[in-house]
């Protein structure tokens, strides 16, 4: 631990700390382009430069390429230094055009603050400068290879951290050039951060091209809502649109970087279709009306038929306080028909999640210090991208990656993939919990037993499972499975792929409630009269499409508050429009169980860009913002309680009411945010049903995730439409052999629930045996929803 | 001494009134005779044109964020050959204090001030102006400067074809 002075402040800092990092740990912002925490030093830009006075190293040397030493004494500010850095500045801006007017990194630009901070005003250098030509990186991220001041970030974060192979470095001197090496889209689902990390405008958010200023943007600290991680994101709005998303840095969870799902979804918030304004029936009614509506028949409701013809749906997209000011509602009317995900299987997954001891659970941070990770029909890219990094940064440190998954897992690393079939995950997870045993039933029971001694061995082992591949019942055998595996001295924490933001709080307050079974159920038999959805689309997310629309014909009133055109508000007789997530503050737990709250970022109203059809402002005065008539669902449950919408009270009132939540009245939007206290109750699984013995023509079908295209909110966007695939099935070739057909030919899909004609795909990597068909809204497969019970299928020629 | 300075002070101003009653009075008759402003000074603002005849703003939010009064707003957009532009550009004169602040912020010289003065009206929204209204054809007080010939990213030439510039590198070569 050594101690050294700068700038007349001692501080001891970690040893391998360099002299950067330890003089920002004194809030002393030493100038540089090429230094990142997450990437490291490289010594290339030369702005770093410090004057040490004392101890091992003497002169002007680069804070970021010099470990602290005891004895050091440094001057990050004296006359030579600041002489040397404006030098460097000059140099830097010998060749850089002179175009910050028309450049979208102007105002939050590195190389211009530095600038103006070395003094650097008239370039006296009167030689040409040097020139490129720009490539087309596809529909994210703008190239102005004219700007570039070779700092290697880009390369570093592109190849180093994310791992993509198609975006590096050519040319030699000053002549460097970084990009493909020809046109074309950028591969990596993690392109997005170039535009984060490029101190200048050579990479810029296409998307964002033109839009806005740094300084006329609203800005709050706010989480991702597009997978279960819980990403620290910063949404940037102007002229009531979103229009950017940047990362921001929480060390637990994404650390600096987001995925290019969570960086480009935000088009739903601004999505022209999206409801705006309460509907009765299908005719425009003022909110006051709509609530009047709205309690007239809830009351007439409990008085004909009781109280428990009415039932409440919430999802994993509603904010905990929405979530459980639902739960308060639902009591005061008295109606214990209450649950928080329209997928029974997920729905029972996340109470499985919820139920593990939270110093056992995984975060990000664990996996990417982890030495062995274990993956169980997880598939990171697609449910939940950012974990695919976290898995690179443990296996660039030396960790083992095991996957084990019928499909062909997609990982920026290589790793050890197992192909197993959907019906020997089971029997691995049995061995996984047995590693001491010697003797096994069977070969997977057997390989599931290595790997239990293999995490045994290991330091910080990880256990990853995805609840849609494994179930409830798998989930909770992977939960023992990692407290069987626990090393001596620590443990083997494990992570639980979830469906939504806050399936993890849904799962928490739902008790011993009933699943959206139940509820159909009700409804079907004609008990239940009347469902509210809140922020939850069953229509879509059940995953039997007709039995769910058929029961929610069958109901007197059909109640949704949204914030998006989903499939279950074309059906509503009564809709309430809410706000989207960066319309109002609130709280999400993520897989993990870690409560992280969010901030508002802008009110909700129309945007701009749709109001004015691209022109102007309109030439008239009015009292309020067309479009705004959207409310956070709490503050309307807040209003139907009878009581005052402030979230400070809603928050103070759930940590009261459930210790478990200890904390969340004290959250920040900007801190790193902190786990539930105490697990809830492990709910009663009924086993597995045995699955069917395959005939020699069916396969059996896995309906999965997609990394573009599956997710709702995402899916809405605009600019991820470019990236998103047309339905496709992808077989083992073995079975494309057998069933005599041929790759790229659409073949037809037959299943119970119906039948599709789809593009045929191989690859190897999958398990024999298997059809892997991705969910894709919008398209002919979008009644297939991942995570439901194993289902059978038969492939033909179409 | 007293006495005598408040005399003084009680008939000196009445010597002042009856000397310039019999000089020439230094006010016009406005609005049937009209003063010229000074060279430099600061009324209407108007967005200019480059040599070229294309329009000079690119919108870069510069002058809005200079305004101290805020009431200068527009969008940026980009031109199908990559030019940058206002898709709309609007001056809420009911707002400006005429202090010239976004003319000196302004880095294409396309805002600029005019001698024009004479704004005042009965209806508010006269007053706020939109783009058609602002774009002048001319370059006003600069007839030479051209944003994109020296900006050093192509758009109005080749990339690497302005004066100053070398031609693009080959990316395949490492010969030096």
């Amino acid at each position: 631990m050594p101690t050294l002075t700068i700038d007349n402040q001692t501080i001891t800092v970690p040893e391998g700390t360099n002299v950067l990092e330890a003089a920002r740990q004194l809030g002393i912002e030493v100038p540089h382009f090429c230094h990142h925490e997450a990437l490291g030093s490289v010594g290339a830009c030369r702005l770093c430069a410090v004057e040490f006075l004392e101890g091992p190293v003497k002169g002007i040397q680069m804070s970021c390429m010099v470990l602290a030493k005891d004895d050091m004494v440094i001057d990050t500010g004296s006359d030579g230094v600041l002489a040397y850095r404006a030098q460097v500045i000059e140099w830097l801006m010998t060749n850089h055009p002179h175009d910050c007017p028309v450049c979208d990194e102007g105002g939050e630009c590195q190389l211009q603050d530095m600038t103006v901070a070395g003094g650097h005003g008239v370039r006296r250098y009167t030689g040409p400068k040097r020139t490129y030509q720009n490539q087309d990186l596809g529909p994210f991220i703008a190239h102005e290879m004219n700007r570039c001041i070779q700092c290697y970030r880009c390369v570093r974060t592109y190849q180093e951290y994310c791992g993509g192979k198609d975006f590096g470095v050519m040319g030699t001197r000053q002549r460097l050039y970084f990009g493909r090496f020809s046109d074309g889209p950028l591969e990596s689902p993690f392109s997005g951060n170039l535009v984060d990390v490029c101190p200048t405008g050579v990479l810029t958010d296409k998307t964002y091209r033109y839009k806005s200023r740094i300084w006329d943007l609203q800005e709050a600290p706010s989480i991702c809502p597009h997978c279960s991680l819980g990403c620290a994101v910063i949404p940037g709005a102007r002229y009531q649109e979103l229009q950017r998303r940047r990362a921001r840095t929480n060390r637990r969870t994404n650390g600096h970087f987001i995925c290019d799902r969570g960086r480009f979804g935000y088009g739903y918030v601004n999505h022209p279709d999206r409801p705006r304004a309460p509907l009765l029936g299908h005719r425009r009614v003022t909110w006051q009306e709509a609530l009047a509506a709205l309690q007239n028949h809830l009351h007439e409701f409990c008085e004909l038929y009781g109280s428990g013809s009415i039932s409440m749906l919430s999802s994993s997209r509603a904010s905990l306080e929405t979530q459980f000011l639902t739960k308060r509602w639902a009591n005061a009317l008295g109606s214990g028909q209450l649950c928080f995900e329209a997928h029974p299987r997920r729905d029972q997954a996340a109470r499985v999640a919820a139920s593990q001891a939270p110093d056992c659970s995984a975060s990000m941070e664990d996996i990417r210090s982890c030495d062995m990770a274990v993956l169980v029909g997880a598939d990171p890219l697609a449910e939940a991208p950012m974990l695919a990094l976290a898995l690179r940064q443990a296996a660039r440190r030396g960790a083992r990656i095991v996957v084990v998954d019928p499909r062909p897992v997609e990982l920026p690393i290589d790793c050890e993939r197992h192909a197993a079939a959907p019906e020997e995950l089971p029997r691995i997870l049995q061995g996984l919990t047995r590693p001491q045993q010697n003797a096994f039933a069977s070969a997977s029971e057997e390989f599931g037993g290595a790997l239990g001694r293999a995490l045994l061995e290991a330091k910080n082992p990880v256990l990853i499972g995805g609840s849609d591949l494994l179930g409830p019942q798998g989930c909770q055998m992977l939960l023992k499975a990692a407290e069987a595996c626990s090393p001596t001295g620590s443990t083997c924490r494990s992570m639980l792929l979830l469906a939504g933001p806050n399936s993890f709080g849904g799962a928490m307050l739902s008790d011993d409630g009933p699943g959206f079974d139940a509820l159909l159920e009700g409804m079907e038999q004609g008990r239940i009269k009347s469902l509210v959805c809140i922020e939850a689309d069953p229509v879509a997310d059940y995953p039997d499409r007709k039995r769910c629309r058929a029961a929610l014909a069958r109901l007197d009133l059909l109640v949704v508050f949204d914030c998006a055109a989903t499939a279950t508000v074309q059906e509503a007789d009564l809709f309430f429009p809410t706000t989207a997530l960066e319309e109002a503050a609130g709280t999400l737990v993520n897989n993990e169980g870690r409560m992280q709250a969010f901030e508002k970022v802008f009110s909700a109203g129309t945007p701009l860009l749709q109001s004015a059809a691209g022109d102007h402002p309109p030439r008239f005065f009015s009292r309020d913002i067309p479009g705004s008539h959207p409310q956070p669902a709490w503050t309307t449950l807040a209003r139907l309680l009878g009581r005052d919408a402030e979230l400070e009270k809603v928050r103070r009132e759930l940590e009261k009411i459930d210790p478990r939540f200890d904390g969340l009245a004290g959250l920040t939007a900007d801190s790193e945010g902190c786990r539930v206290v105490a697990p809830r109750q492990a709910p009663a699984l009924v086993a597995a049903p045995a699955s069917g013995v395959t005939a020699s023509d069916q396969l059996h079908l896995l309906v999965t995730e997609h990394l573009y295209g599956s997710e709702l909110l995402s899916d809405l966007s605009p600019c991820l439409q470019a990236v998103k695939s047309d339905p496709y099935v992808w077989l083992h070739p073995q079975d494309v052999a057998r069933l005599k057909l041929v790759e790229g030919k659409p073949v037809r899909l037959c299943t119970s629930l119906g039948e599709w004609t789809l593009e045929l795909r191989i690859n190897g990597d999958i398990s024999p045996g298997v059809a892997v068909v991705p969910r894709l809204r919008g398209t002919v497969v979008e009644t297939l929803v991942p995570g439901s019970e194993p289902m059978l299928c038969r492939i033909e020629k179409a | 001494m007293g006495l005598w300075k408040d005399i003084k002070g009680t008939f000196l101003p009445f010597w002042v009134t009856l000397r310039y009653l019999f000089r020439r009075p230094v006010t016009v008759c406005y609005p049937e005779r009209k003063q010229p402003p000074a060279p430099r000074y600061r009324g209407r603002l108007v967005l200019t044109r480059d040599p070229d005849g294309e329009e000079r703003c690119v919108a870069c939010y510069l002058c809005s964020a200079a305004c101290p009064v805020d009431c200068i707003s527009m969008q940026a957009a980009e031109r199908e050959d990559g030019r940058r532009y206002a898709a709309w550009f609007r001056i809420n004169f009911s707002r400006c204090i005429f202090c010239g602040l976004c003319t000196e912020a302004c880095p294409t010289l396309a805002l600029q001030t005019t001698a024009e003065y004479e704004l005042a009206t009965r209806e508010l929204l006269q007053v706020v102006c939109e783009k058609d209204e602002l774009l002048i054809d001319g370059c006003g007080k600069n007839t030479e400067y051209n944003f994109y010939r020296l900006a050093g990213i192509g758009v109005v030439a080749p990339r690497g074809g302005n004066p100053g510039e070398t031609p693009p590198e080959d990316i395949r070569t490492n010969m030096p």
